[in-house]
């Protein structure tokens, strides 16, 4: 398990061992590429042997046989391309393969499809495969707003509909946002620590392989009988246990998706505990890895509940249980308290990481340190623990105990004072620095001030007698949206844009990137301000028909969103065109302090030739001499002796 | 520092009447018709008034920001080292606390004045289903409408119950919105001000008619409503209605349909005044039982549940009530 003893001998490699037995034995795609149906035959035949002999009927049970593929087909798949290979060597006495590093960094393309412990490649890979299913939920979100241009029917039936709607949200949250920041995290935390690698590289490998499995049991949802799963993200008891079968690829593909977030969780967490660099403290953690920190501390403690909520929920429809049978005196209700502990905490996971990006990106392209770095810090704790006592403001009209309205309101509410500490220590950041447009610091702005404005209908939102008129209309809608795509998309961006050069070691085109920026600003506000006032006006979400009255304002939204579809595509041709043709980036071409800059872009296989010593904090922008760390043991003045020696006063 | 504070005042003033004429200048919400609406507006209004100077501020600090220290070309020195300023920032911690809780101090209020049940209020006791309403008024002896009729200024408990799934009662001109959850009942109580007649709108994902799970509610005055009730109590009284007109009306089959022999008017599926001209009474039940066998034009299955689970008196009833609507519409 322990990478660093093997690091000591990163460069004193062996020759990989020659290969043992036939190539379809060896770990790989070809393996998996029999072992794939393989399983699929041992699924099946399990559930229709057991049925047969039990005389149980149907024998074909399309239900059991759905979990029996989603649990038994992964594995086989997982086990052919080698994921396990190093613990089942272990578990039956076997000799492990020597460590000799070959499955870690990438020499060409094919190394990133294949079971890769460098945490630089398990980032890359994350990220390209987030933005693939980014890419296939906003192509669904242009389907639905096609639909909702004109009042009436014209091309999805509203069976479509629901499922678009419902796919759409499943594949942003799980496929896109949430594991976006866990690929960035994963490329730059242990460079930012000064760390070699993630402390767990292989457990690193298998999280990122659930990955596309998620992804892929989500979207197969569409090809089964009756369409894919409509009962929208959220899967609310009782109309998700009356769903066509495909409501079970929601369930099983959350599973899937919810291991791969608790694993790097884990991961994040014990190496950023443990593998910190020499002298670096947590008072001199980059917000970033702060960010994660926290984020990570609210995956591991709250996924577990919605793996649970979806299981409760299979459980009713293939083993007949009753946790929400109403006629059998299950409590529907029940099944949202469960969500929301999750999906609650679940809008932080996906916006501290964020939080993160931003505060480095203001700070370096100000060329100012962050305003109040630990109450910064401090925040996000703050957000952590409120975080947890928050959920049932989803709840205020759903019915549940009356006087919980109250103290959940109190909580949602204080919520915006931690936010808006971080808010105001941004905007401070910039006071009197030496701002440069660049492309990710466009998006850093753009994210502030759209998140303010998700904020500040938040806040609306969080008021009882408020909410009784907004919840479950357009508002709301418009209300994720400016903080999902305004707040957390817009962060995304920033960081892909802030860590290219470093990721690939090239520049992307800056009129290019400038150019998404301000086609996505735009047609963001047209696709999504009108939206409030549709909703306070009277028009509930998840609809695939509306009041004529509002169609004016459903056409703007609808062309809105076409041009933001469209802006995404500019992204991913600059993304492309530069990373194979792009100028040449050097180490640092933003001038920043932080670790990830001090080594060549891209990083060599194991980051550091020595371990960098950390002597001051990340953000000591303008303050002569001080470095926050430095590589092979050069002399640098600290904080307070670049203070002294310049007369700068503190 | 003063050099600095005029502009900022200035963009912050001209931001904030910017974004206060966008929150007045519009009209953003429907119409105001009950008690309880005026006091949820009351909320929303000091909520907005709040989200707007905090919005103002942050605006015109960014903009000044952006503006006034934008590098210039060449320039790569850094900027000043400031690392804190602990008297700004116990200030925006401290500001933003005394303003939400005010929020909740006030919602707090709301909530505990809406919740409270006036004296007399009228009973109705509203059933939601998959994909229609219906409401049944205690003293006509279990009468169910399809449609809810309610007297101007009387208060009145709406008690919600589901067989299906998740249902929502949404009126926007009341602004008091309340889930109808499958298992347990649960209480809307609303003091209607205005007379008219206001959408209600099922806001919670229901399946595939959730989109046309539209009704009304006519609030009259209260002669009228009163007029309106006797002439209910005189056609349960008298035993005269239809048993068939009768389950149209408890089933809430006007929620979705138009048949002008029962005046309904739903748009969400077939207009029936059109589909059942020259349907056998063999059709009529199987649309009735089993509703996807055979689908009109431009519908979709699995919208319309079946009602198999009706006795069969009251579907031959049903049955015979639709046969002969059909032929009074044809000739």
């Amino acid at each position: 398990m322990s990478t660093h003893a093997g690091l000591e001998h990163a460069h004193a490699t062996h020759a990989p061992p020659p290969p043992a037995g036939p190539r379809l034995r060896q770990a790989g795609w070809l393996k998996a590429a029999w072992w794939t149906p393989l399983s699929f035959g041992i699924a099946t035949a399990l559930v229709t042997g057991i049925r047969w002999s039990a005389h149980w009927n149907p024998v074909w049970d399309l239900d059991v046989l759905l979990v029996a593929w989603t649990v038994i087909v992964p594995l086989g798949f997982l086990h052919g391309l080698g994921a396990f290979d190093y613990w089942l060597y272990w578990i039956s006495g076997r000799p492990t393969r020597l460590e000799d590093h070959s499955d870690h960094g990438a020499n060409s393309w094919r190394d990133y499809f294949r079971v890769n412990t460098d945490h630089k490649v398990i980032g890359v890979q994350y990220v390209v495969t987030t933005i693939f299913f980014f890419l296939i939920a906003g192509l669904m979100a242009m389907f639905m707003r096609a639909e909702l241009a004109r009042p009436d029917s014209q091309f999805v039936d509203p069976n479509g509909f629901n499922g678009l709607t419902s796919v759409h949200a499943t594949l942003m949250i799980f496929l896109f946002v949430v594991p976006v920041f866990a690929g960035l995290g994963n490329y730059v935390i242990p460079l930012m620590i000064g760390a070699t690698d993630m402390a767990f590289p292989k457990l690193n490998a298998l999280s990122y392989w659930l990955l596309p499995i998620a992804g892929l049991i989500i979207v197969a949802s569409f090809l089964l009988p009756g369409g894919a799963f409509s009962a929208g993200w959220t899967n609310y008891a009782p109309l998700a246990t009356q769903q066509p079968d495909s409501n079970l690829m929601f369930q099983m593909g959350v599973q899937w998706a919810g291991a791969s977030s608790i694993l790097t969780a884990l991961n994040f967490l014990v190496t950023i505990i443990t593998m910190r660099a020499p002298g670096m403290t947590f008072w001199r953690l980059p917000l970033l890895v702060w960010a994660n920190f926290t984020t990570s501390t609210l995956v591991i403690l709250a996924t577990p509940f919605i793996a649970g909520s979806q299981f409760l929920l299979l459980m009713d429809r293939v083993m007949h249980t009753n946790f929400f049978e109403v006629a059998a005196g299950g409590y529907v209700v029940g099944y949202q308290h469960i969500f929301w502990f999750y999906s609650h905490p679940a809008v932080y996971i996906m916006l501290l990481p964020g939080f993160g990006i931003v505060s480095e990106v203001l700070s370096t392209f100000s060329r100012k340190p962050i305003f109040g770095y630990r109450l910064m810090a401090l925040s996000l704790v703050a957000i952590l623990i409120l975080g947890f006592s928050v959920w049932a403001h989803h709840m205020f009209v759903s019915g549940m105990a009356s006087w919980l309205r109250i103290p959940m309101m109190v909580t949602t509410l204080l919520i915006a004072v931690p936010t808006g500490i971080k808010v105001f220590s941004w905007l401070a950041t910039l006071w009197e620095g030496k701002i440069h447009f660049k492309t990710p610091m466009l998006w850093a702005l753009g994210f502030v001030s759209m998140f303010v404005i998700g904020g500040l209908s938040g806040i609306m939102l969080g008021s009882v007698p408020v909410d009784q008129h907004t919840s479950d209309t357009y508002f709301v809608v418009a209300h994720i949206h400016y903080v999902l795509f305004g707040g957390s998309v817009f962060t995304i961006f920033a960081g892909i844009y802030y860590w290219f050069p470093k990721m690939t070691g090239r520049m992307y085109s800056e009129t290019l990137g400038k150019w998404h920026f301000w086609l996505t600003m735009v047609s963001f506000n047209v696709a999504f301000f009108a939206q409030h006032w549709v909703g306070l006006q009277g028009m509930p979400r998840r609809v695939a028909d509306y009041d004529p009255v509002f169609a004016d304002w459903n056409m703007l939204s609808s062309i809105g969103s076409f041009v933001l579809g469209a802006s995404t595509l500019l992204f991913v041709y600059n993304m492309i065109v530069s990373w194979r043709t792009g100028e040449v980036a050097g180490s640092n071409p933003w001038r920043a302090l932080t670790i990830e800059w001090l080594v060549s872009s891209p990083p060599s296989k194991f980051n550091f030739d020595d371990i960098p010593q950390v002597v001051g904090g990340p953000y000591e922008y303008g303050v002569p001499g001080a470095r926050h760390a430095v590589l092979n043991g050069a002399r640098v003045l600290t904080r307070e002796e670049g203070h002294a020696a310049s007369g700068v006063p503190h | 520092m003063r050099r600095k504070l005029i502009p900022l005042l200035v963009i912050m003033i001209l931001s904030a009447g910017a974004a206060f004429a966008l929150a007045f200048a519009i009209e953003w919400l429907p119409e105001q018709a009950s008690v309880q609406g005026k006091r949820i507006d009351q909320v929303i209004w000091l909520t907005v008034v709040i989200c707007v100077v905090v919005f103002a501020i942050v605006a015109a600090a960014s903009v000044y920001a952006v503006v006034k220290f934008r590098a210039k070309p060449g320039d790569e020195e850094d900027g000043p080292p400031l690392h804190g300023h602990t008297g700004l920032e116990i200030t925006w911690t401290a500001i933003p606390t005394a303003l939400v809780t005010l929020i909740a101090v006030w919602s707090g209020i709301v909530v505990v004045q809406n919740d409270r049940l006036p004296e007399g209020s009228r009973v109705i006791l509203v059933e939601a289903r998959q994909f229609a309403w219906g409401f049944e008024y205690p003293e006509l002896g279990g009468i169910r409408t399809g449609e809810l009729f309610l007297p101007v200024n009387q208060p009145v408990e709406l008690r919600m119950t589901s067989p299906d799934v998740i249902h929502a009662f949404w009126v926007p001109e009341w602004r008091q919105k309340q889930d109808v959850v499958p298992g347990i009942t649960t209480f809307y109580r609303i003091t209607p001000t205005k007379e008219g007649i206001f959408p209600i709108v099922c806001t919670e994902l229901c399946g595939l008619g959730h989109s046309v799970m539209r009704n009304q509610v006519n609030v009259m005055s209260e002669e009228a409503f009163e007029g309106w009730l006797a002439e209910q109590r005189a056609g349960v009284d008298a035993g005269g209605t239809d048993l068939g007109l009768r389950v149209f009306a408890n089933q809430g089959c006007a929620g979705c349909h138009a048949l002008a022999e029962a005046g309904a008017s739903g748009a969400g599926g077939p207009d029936l005044d059109s589909v059942l001209p020259g349907q056998s009474a063999e059709q009529i039940r199987e649309s009735i039982m089993t509703p996807d066998a055979t689908i009109s034009e431009g519908f979709s299955s699995g919208f319309m549940p079946s009602y198999s689970q009706l006795p069969d008196e009251q579907v031959e009833a049903l049955v015979g009530f639709l046969l002969g609507a059909a032929g009074g519409s044809s000739g």
